[in-house]
């Protein structure tokens, strides 16, 4: 198939399509990403990487619902030293690996960020959302300064782009998005908080209790945050949040979006859903009246 | 989605494995598992080892999930997600199925009249459902030749005929997974492996359980010969719960 009408250059990186893998779902194993990347994702975000070794929580970790998912991974990832095997395996398939990080202060994302741009990385996506762990995520990225140091920080340790994830659970995204200012572009958004309880076992299914939701669930509220950043400042945004077609997706691209995270939707359709939303996106654009997938980015946005 | 279902036997079928029955009207295909929680404590994943109604899931005490599951009697509530991974594709009239330990759960649903087994355990108290095969099919071995062939399921293996077989299912524990893709890859036969790997989500998504990037949960558990022997991963390394690359080096 001729995907030259999806080509995207984001932020200097060459992405055949707009479809990346977003980070948490599938990229721990180097021989996974590059499975997902040769099946037809133009880019993957790895799992998210703090500076030890966690196992993260005991199952239950997820708990599928009907049009949603909720997780609690906590964070698990095999430590900064131990990914560079990971992404040098994944990067066999010739596409851009994205190093997302996780850390506690400036210092630590900007040497995770220094480690990743090592491996190869073509860029780094900041973890400033996860919501289910403590002292980390969404705790710093809730915080506009702590936010606008780490992202001043890490830009000045690396060459390749940076991209900051954002959490959708503060009051007024604008604020912290503007204090990710200096970010290459912004990832919108994390999952939402949420739970589970079992009426029978009368508690939480999640270990944690809390998780982060995801899901077809929460697709109009990325849409709607995209399109008020997008909006408000004007910045490069990759949207993420419930996208499981390529209408979905075309949704977010005309809401702002230059590209996309696919996450959730791989539990319903699996590894494939990435060649598919390419030819059905194809189709889409023959439909809407568009040349390229560029032509799109923003339309929506009054 | 969780299941709530209620236990309705409980058998000790060999040292330390329980066979736990449970009503529950649900299509099952050989070789599936459930992910079963255990309230308060923790999930895992377990084969489903008779799948017709009533079904059972036959469980050995391993860590502390496994062990409380162990502990349940008749009249407590299961809570499970599933039926997930695909299954054995058993073909023609002569079977055999090849089980090491507690493998032989997921392969229990293949066993019936006519059905060839070896059956592979440490001792001759580790035997699964050896009684469930007529007498004169089945081979057993075991690590300390209290019962068969003193050795391991290759070595029982290695005794018979395999052409004649239509088809050939194997579970157990990697090694013994290995030792006998390594014996059987390159001959005419129809081998189909059943895998075991850490497993958090069940559903595809955590990559905990992959191997060459398919997902044992999902694509898996059971493999042929034919794409398992082409997998690096197989035999040669595999994922902490944190991620961490450990190579096992099976094939060294």
């Amino acid at each position: 198939m001729n995907l030259s009408r999806l080509n995207v250059n984001l932020c200097g990186l060459s992405l055949e399509t707009p479809f990346i893998l977003a980070s948490g779902i599938l990229d721990q194993n180097g021989y996974t990403m590059q499975r997902i990347l040769k099946e037809g994702a133009a880019a993957v975000v790895t799992k998210s990487i703090g500076m030890v070794p966690r196992n993260g929580y005991a199952p239950p970790i997820v708990f599928p619902g009907d049009g949603y998912l909720l997780n609690a991974v906590g964070l698990s990832n095999p430590g900064i030293d131990k990914i560079g095997t990971e992404v040098k395996i994944a990067s066999e398939a010739g596409k851009p690996i994205i190093g997302s990080i996780f850390g506690k202060d400036a210092e630590e994302f900007s040497l995770l960020a220094r480690k990743m741009e090592s491996y190869g990385c073509a860029g780094v996506e900041l973890n400033l959302s996860c919501p289910h762990v403590k002292g980390f995520g969404s705790e710093i990225g809730s915080d506009p300064d702590a936010v606008e140091e780490i992202v001043g920080d890490v830009k000045k340790s690396v060459k390749i782009p940076v991209f900051a994830k954002l959490s959708p659970n503060v009051t007024d995204i604008v604020e912290i998005a503007k204090a990710a200012d200096r970010a290459d572009a912004l990832v919108l958004v994390n999952t939402l908080r949420g739970m589970a309880i079992d009426i029978f076992a009368r508690m939480p299914v999640l270990s944690n209790a809390y998780g982060g939701l995801s899901g077809r669930a929460i697709k109009p509220v990325g849409l709607r945050l995209v399109y008020e950043v997008k909006k408000e400042t004007g910045k490069t945004i990759v949207g993420v949040g419930g996208i499981s077609s390529a209408a979905d997706a075309l949704e977010y691209v005309m809401a702002g979006s230059s590209s996309v995270q696919i996450g959730t939707a791989v539990m319903e359709s699996g590894r494939a859903i990435f060649s598919s939303l390419s030819s059905e996106m194809i189709s889409l654009m023959n439909r809407t009246g568009f040349d390229r997938i560029t032509d799109a980015v923003g339309v929506a946005v009054k | 989605m969780m299941v709530r279902a209620e236990v309705t036997r409980v058998a000790e079928i060999a040292s330390g494995v329980k066979k736990i029955d449970f009503e529950w009207d649900a299509k099952v295909l050989p070789g599936q598992f459930l992910m079963l929680w255990y309230p308060g404590y923790g999930e895992i994943p377990i084969s489903i080892s008779h799948i017709g109604n009533p079904k059972s899931i036959t469980v050995k005490e391993y860590g502390n999930v496994s062990k409380l599951i162990c502990n349940m009697e008749k009249g407590n509530t299961i809570y499970f997600r599933g039926p997930y991974g695909n299954h054995f594709n058993p073909k023609g009239k002569k079977i055999l199925i090849v089980g090491g330990g507690s493998g032989m759960a997921s392969l229990h649903p293949l066993i019936g009249p006519g059905v060839y087994g070896i059956v592979a355990g440490r001792t001759s108290h580790d035997l699964v459902f050896l009684d469930e095969f007529d007498r004169d099919k089945v081979t057993v071995s075991t690590d300390d030749g209290s019962m068969g062939v003193k050795g391991n399921a290759l070595d029982a293996l290695k005794l018979q005929k395999l052409e004649e077989f239509t088809s050939i299912h194997v579970c157990g524990p990697e090694i013994m997974m290995f030792r006998i893709m390594e014996h059987l890859v390159g001959r005419d036969l129809n081998v189909e492996f059943s895998l075991e790997r850490t497993m958090k989500c069940g559903i595809g998504i955590c990559d905990s359980c992959s191997i060459d990037g398919k997902q044992l949960c999902r694509d898996g558990p059971v493999f042929h010969i034919s794409e398992l022997s082409l997998m690096k991963e197989f035999g040669e390394s595999k994922l902490t719960s944190a991620g961490e690359r450990v190579f096992t080096n099976v094939h060294t």
